[in-house]
């Protein structure tokens, strides 16, 4: 702990940390230093030298971005010599320094003029100093640099090696003359992936980004909406700017958690989807095959009256709902208490099915809670991080930014992955084990902690089930998994195996992240049971930055789960059996207890199969695009035509809304209040930034509106805020939370009252188990129950890449992201392509006994041999038309990540210099 | 050739680089050896007493940057030895590293057990292939012989040693530039504080000492800080390796005490200016020097006296002009070297280095535009990240000072 000392800036006393930055103390304290190469995020330049100060700890002028506080510091910040000083470099700077200016950017170089009396007109300047110096690069699909702009402050090469941890960005030439280059010289064949992390710090306009740069005008944004980005879990806070009810930037929003103003390309050029003239304006109702305009009445009458005939006729078990991770908390509770009270059914889920199911069944097995561990933020301060089936810098940008920054700190990083990731470059070991073989891989892990004798017996003792003696039947089944008979299972060098173990063990806090590639396995809950098994006996969790984590996919795929849309849980893992919280809920709720149904309902893949045995009749989609994320796609199409009446309200007209009978217009994220839940448990506010198009409507206020001409009342909210304050009374680990308190900050449940701060870590003190300790489960590996054979000899995994999203509903709305990768392909080693005398960039067809499709092919040994791979976001190559409905028995998830394939040539080779993956990678 | 105090020119004698035998023979490692007996406080003590001062241009006194580097902050601790040797008129380093890289590298062992470093560096001038070559050897031939690597000379103490090249970045011979070039980043100066001492090579604490510097730390430890202290003044202690250049009829590298007076130097050493000719100016300390009139011809030539000169002793480099050169032709030159060195990080030594090019041109024919040039370096001085900044100031000022009249 760093010791409080005082100083003295302007005659006035002020208590500091030691050692801490002066000129962001006397920025805190509100004294108006100038600089320009100085920002909070980014440590120390002293490039531009306008922070002068003088103190008594050195002669003449010192710089106060250069000065680290201590006892007795005394500071003068603004005399004579001083402001003539800082007025000297500002004109240095001018002739340098094009001064035109377009109002796209803040400029804060030109901020200084006036307050130091600067006229860049009369002075010597950037048109006849002799410097005048410009060289450009337009080449990057998100930004401009214009070298006449830069004022060589370093702040872009900073953001993008410190806060992002890319180091892309240098200086080419000296002096005068020195610019910025990314990679090698010509951005957009750098490995920029165009986070605009540079862009967000530039001072100056040297940096600008591209997108709606001749419509924007700073002067004249009506309103700048901090709000909660649609993409992925990390929950990143973004500043829309909104000019004429467009939104027209997406910055990071700085000084706030988890992404203290870091973003990534989705998050930052990801929203012109919202503006697309794609949208759904009208509801539809399909006659004689064909969608047509309908009014609101129309369509709600059609609906009531359908979903209330199936109900009369086959009962309530007829009825389904799929729900969405993209919809708000908000419209997620109302989505299942209006299945559960008018449907009067637990028949509904949503895409955490496809994902991580598995991690949260062996989770609540163990601990008896499913969520994060940690907090984002930990995944830079924990000493190892054992990071595997995720493609963290990929799926989770601004996590793995915390990753990177950590590994530039010396943190040890296993990766555990089928496929080469960009992580790996971090990387202390990459076990590149096959696919399937997850658990002999971590039996052997735990094998060689064993042996080594290298767990936790304190832990052990105390914080599980059964203390020592648990070990035992784990010592038993890995026993066997020696590293050499582990490496024949899984291909992984022995050596590797033990570097992995031992550095794991060793280390003082480590944490794991654990992604799709372990749960969307038929053996998922196991794998995720193995994990478990080697934090548990290392003591690698129950403790700050320890822990295992599993990433989420979607915006609110945690909060969804949270608020109840499951066919297992109320709203907050309260079990449908639970008899008290049925009491609790149908006091709430103002029903008869016995309205609430106390049977488990089906799940996503249940729900498609009952339907393809005629016992679903009516199914209710919100937001959810079942017929591209679904395994076996043809089977779920089949089933789907079975239904007889499917509703769906989306944003888009997408596959799965195309089959259905009545289609409604729903909002984005931008138009409505609410609240997301990410990856660390961190309920975030969702604000309106602009008005919803044509008659699209909340999706919330839909489904009210679907009750009530069903004469089924569900409650009466004048806004989101109101539905929150219900969540929050029927939801314990949500007690405390409210719009209110989220206002500048979000908040980590469990949250049990509205004086508790929230919860960064789980499991400190104990488990939420029955006697508060975890379990040990033992499993043992069992072999892949699709195997590669003669007909079909390589084994397809699939995946995402950076700059497109799941589906792609969204992100592919976007020119932007599109330009950073827009087409689906499949990577094969270069000895199985040898094999088949494939070529790159050969146009194939890729099919098993369940479906096929066409693709590109690339080489490289990204994969194992015997191995492929696909991201899965194109609708014009479903992988889902390959993969296996045949469900872990545990947690219902299906093998995505396996299926045995053939892939033949269609023989028409075309050169395409795409580039393989969202950041470049081309290895 | 009788007033050349030596310390270091007996080792220099060998052509082409020293082999270890020979050196061994000659006396070498037995400062080495007598250190490894020694506490490393004692030896810090010993330089410290010796009133070694750094000989890359700074003159700080050496014994205290070892102790200040001694202090235990980390188990890591390494020892750098500044061999980018880029001071304009400059070659001392280059004759220690050929002809007798033994000296200074028992010089590094020896800084490194004092400080409690097992790992060293030295970084040197690309362009030095001889001297390159000269070093890979004797480090090699020190491996074989058990005096680096694993228990050196017998004694538990580590020391391995690496060889990186510099390239052709004048400002990488600042150590904090140095240190970011050696941790493989582009050659900008960092923000002092933290002094390598504290924070260094990779953030942890680094000694960095000059070539020469190094080279008179076995004598010191052999013979005693006494018979150190018999040569030079009371505040510049030892000899110092000069280097003239220029119009002199002998040019090249001279040992003599410190203190020993220009005038000595010019005519015993380097055989006078060149054709008989007059003197006109001296360039003490390279590029980053001062000018000295002729009038001050019996100046004593250690630190201090310099310093309450207005002048500086630098590197040891004395270039000559005769009365025939050209002052403001020659500052010129000076002025075009900062602006192509300048590294660009900081804006008043990129922009200011620019314009006092500039200025200068105008000064041709508009005199009066002088001040304006003293005034741009000083800002330049006063503002500046590093001492490259704090540099085009020195030639200006005594130019403008000592040749009002004539340049």
């Amino acid at each position: 702990m760093k010791e409080t000392i005082s100083l003295i800036i302007d005659n006035k006393k002020i208590l500091a940390t030691d050692g801490e930055n002066l000129l962001k103390i006397a920025r805190e304290q509100g004294i108006d230093i100038p600089g320009l190469c100085f920002h909070e995020k980014l440590s120390p330049t002293g490039a531009c030298r306008l922070c002068s100060v003088k103190t008594n700890k050195a002669k003449g002028l010192s710089m106060a971005c250069s000065i680290s506080v201590s006892e007795g510091l005394e500071v003068i910040t603004l005399d004579e010599e001083i402001v003539e000083n800082r007025r000297q470099t500002l004109l240095h700077l001018l002739t340098e320094h094009n001064p035109d200016f377009d109002d796209t950017y803040l400029d804060e170089f030109r901020s200084l003029f006036k307050q130091y009396e600067i006229n860049p007109e009369k002075e010597k300047n950037f048109i006849n100093s002799g410097i005048s110096f410009k060289k450009e690069d337009n080449s990057s699909p998100v930004l401009t640099y214009d070298s006449s702009k830069c004022i060589r402050c370093f702040r872009c090469i900073k953001a993008c090696t410190e806060i992002q941890g890319k180091n892309i960005l240098s200086f080419a030439d000296r002096g005068t003359e020195s610019y910025i280059v990314a990679g090698t010289g010509i951005w957009d064949e750098s490995e920029c992936d165009g986070c605009g992390e540079c862009i967000q710090l530039c001072p100056t306009g040297a940096i600008v980004e591209k997108p709606h740069r001749k419509e924007i005008q700073l002067s004249k944004i009506d309103k700048l909406v901090k709000t909660t980005c649609p993409y992925c879990g990390v929950g990143c806070q973004i500043n829309l700017h909104i000019q004429n009810g467009k939104i027209l930037r997406s910055n990071g929003y700085e000084n706030c958690s988890p992404n203290y103003g870091r973003l990534c390309v989705k998050g930052r050029f990801g929203y012109d989807f919202v503006h697309s003239p794609e949208r759904l304006t009208n509801p539809l109702i399909k006659k004689d095959g064909v969608f047509v305009k309908a009014s609101w009445d129309e369509a709600l009458t059609l609906i009531a009256a359908t979903f209330s005939k199936i109900i009369n006729q086959y009962g309530n078990e007829a009825m389904a709902g799929y729900s969405s991770a993209k919809c708000t908390n908000e419209d997620n509770y109302i989505f299942q208490k209006f299945i559960r009270l008018v449907f009067g059914t637990n028949n509904m889920d949503y895409c955490t099915r496809l994902c991580h199911a598995s991690t949260v069944t062996a989770m609540i097995k163990s601990f008896n809670s499913g969520a994060a561990s940690n907090s984002i933020e930990d995944f830079e301060n924990t000493d190892c991080l054992f990071v595997t089936g995720n493609n963290i810098i990929e799926t989770h940008p601004i996590t793995a930014t915390y990753v990177k920054r950590g590994a530039a700190k010396g943190m040890k990083i296993i990766v555990c992955d089928p496929k080469w990731t960009p992580l790996v470059k971090f990387a202390d070991v990459w076990l590149q084990a096959r696919i399937g073989t997850d658990v002999a891989l971590l039996n052997g892990i735990i094998h060689i902690i064993l042996k080594e004798n290298l767990i936790d017996k304190e832990f052990i003792e105390t914080r599980v089930d059964g203390g020592l003696s648990a070990v035992e039947p784990l010592r038993k089944i890995c026993e066997q998994y020696t590293p050499e008979y582990t490496e024949k299972i899984t291909g992984v060098p022995k050596n590797l195996i033990q570097k992995a173990a031992i550095t794991f063990a060793k280390a003082k806090t480590a944490m794991i992240a654990t992604g799709m590639g372990m749960s969307q396995q038929k053996t998922g809950t196991h794998n995720v049971f193995s994990l478990i098994n080697m934090c548990l006996i290392t003591g690698k969790i129950g403790k700050e930055l320890c822990g295992i984590n599993p990433p989420r996919g979607q915006n609110n795929v945690q909060g969804a789960t949270d608020v109840g849309v499951s066919p297992l849980f109320f709203p907050g893992y309260i079990p449908v059996s639970n008899l008290a919280n049925r009491e609790i809920l149908a006091k709430e709720w103002k029903v008869p207890v016995e309205k609430i149904s106390d049977k488990p309902g089906l799940s996503t893949i249940e729900i498609v199969q009952a339907a393809y045995d005629g016992k679903i009749k009516g199914l209710f989609i919100m937001g959810e695009n079942p017929l591209v994320t679904d395994p076996n796609l043809n089977h779920t199409k089949d089933a789907f035509k079975k239904l007889e009446f499917i509703v769906v309200q989306d944003i888009f007209m997408t596959e799965t809304a195309l089959e259905a009978d009545v289609v409604l217009p729903a909002s984005s994220f931008a138009e409505k209040d609410g609240t997301f839940v990410n990856s660390d448990r961190r309920v975030l506010r969702v604000r309106k930034a602009v008005e919803m198009p044509g008659e699209a409507r909340e999706d919330w206020r839909i489904i009210m509106d679907i009750a009530k001409y069903m004469n089924v009342p569900i409650g009466k909210y004048v806004n989101a805020s109101e539905i929150f304050e219900e969540i929050a009374r029927v939801t314990p680990i949500m007690r405390g939370i409210s719009h209110e308190r989220l206002d500048q900050q979000g908040i980590q449940w469990p949250c049990p009252d509205y004086n508790h701060p929230g919860t960064p870590t789980l499991f400190l003190d104990e488990f939420p188990t029955e006697n508060g300790k975890a379990k040990i489960i033992a499993v043992d590996h069992i072999e892949p129950d699709e195997q590669a054979s003669e007909e079909y000899p390589i084994i397809l995994n699939s995946g995402r890449i950076l700059n497109q999203y799941h589906s792609a509903t969204m992100s592919r709305k976007n020119d932007v992201l599109n330009a950073y990768g827009n087409e689906s392909y499949i990577i094969l080693h270069p000895e199985d392509a040898n094999k088949q005398g494939f070529t790159e960039n050969e146009k194939v067809k890729v099919f098993n006994q369940r479906g096929s499709l066409e693709t590109k092919l690339y080489i490289s040994e990204q994969v194992n041999k015997g191995e492929a791979f696909m991201p899965w976001h194109f609708g014009e190559s479903l992988v889902n038309n390959l993969t296996r409905d045949s469900f872990d028995p545990f947690s219902k998830i299906a093998p995505f990540k396996l299926s045995a394939i053939r892939i033949e040539s269609m023989n028409i080779g075309k050169d395409n210099k795409d580039k393989i993956s969202g950041n470049g990678q081309n290895i | 050739m009788n007033k050349q105090h030596t310390i270091i020119s007996p080792f220099l004698k060998h052509e082409d680089g020293d082999n270890i035998s020979s050196y061994i023979e000659s006396g070498g490692f037995q400062g080495l050896k007598s250190a490894l007996m020694l506490s490393p406080s004692k030896i810090i003590d010993l330089i410290t007493e010796s009133g070694l001062r750094g000989r890359g241009g700074a003159g700080f006194p050496t014994g205290v940057k070892w102790k200040y580097a001694s202090q235990p902050r980390s188990e890591i601790k390494y020892v750098i030895c500044n061999a980018d040797e880029g001071e304009p008129g400059t070659f001392k380093d280059k004759l220690i590293m050929e002809k007798a890289p033994y000296l200074f590298i028992e010089g590094m062992v020896i800084a490194a057990y004092a400080i409690g470093a097992s790992k060293g560096y030295i970084y040197i001038r690309g362009e030095y292939s001889k001297s390159i070559s000269a070093i890979q050897k004797a480090i090699s031939e020190m491996y074989n012989h058990g005096l680096l690597g694993e228990s050196i000379a017998g004694n538990s103490f580590v020391f391995d040693l690496e060889i990186m090249l510099g390239a052709g970045s004048y400002l990488c011979g600042e150590e904090l530039t140095l240190i970011e070039s050696l941790e493989g980043k582009r050659g900008y100066p960092r923000i002092k504080p933290p002094f390598p001492a504290e924070k260094g090579l990779f953030l942890k604490p680094t000694l960095v000492n000059n070539v020469e510097t190094l080279a008179n730390v076995p004598f010191i430890i052999q013979s005693g800080p006494d018979a150190y202290r018999k040569f030079g003044t009371e505040k510049s202690a030892g000899t110092k390796l000069f280097c003239i250049s220029g119009d002199v009829e002998k040019p090249g590298c001279f040992e003599a005490s410190l203190g020993i007076s220009l005038r000595e130097l010019i005519y015993d050493f380097a055989g006078g200016i060149k054709n008989n000719g007059t003197p006109g100016a001296f360039l003490t300390g390279g590029a980053a020097g001062t000018f000295i009139p002729p009038s001050l011809i019996d100046i004593r030539m250690d630190y201090d006296t310099l310093q309450m000169n207005n002048a500086t002793l630098g590197s040891g480099a004395i270039i000559v002009l005769d009365n025939t050169k050209s002052i403001y032709n020659f500052l010129g030159s000076i002025l075009r070297f900062f602006k192509h060195e300048s590294c660009g990080k900081c804006v008043p030594c990129r922009i200011g280095c620019y314009n006092l090019l500039k200025i200068w041109e105008q000064c041709k024919d508009h005199p009066e535009c002088y001040p304006d040039l003293e005034k741009e370096a000083a800002y330049i001085a006063k503002t500046s990240l590093c001492p490259l900044g704090q540099s085009p100031i020195l030639s200006i000022k005594s130019a403008l000072h000592h040749f009002k009249h004539s340049i």
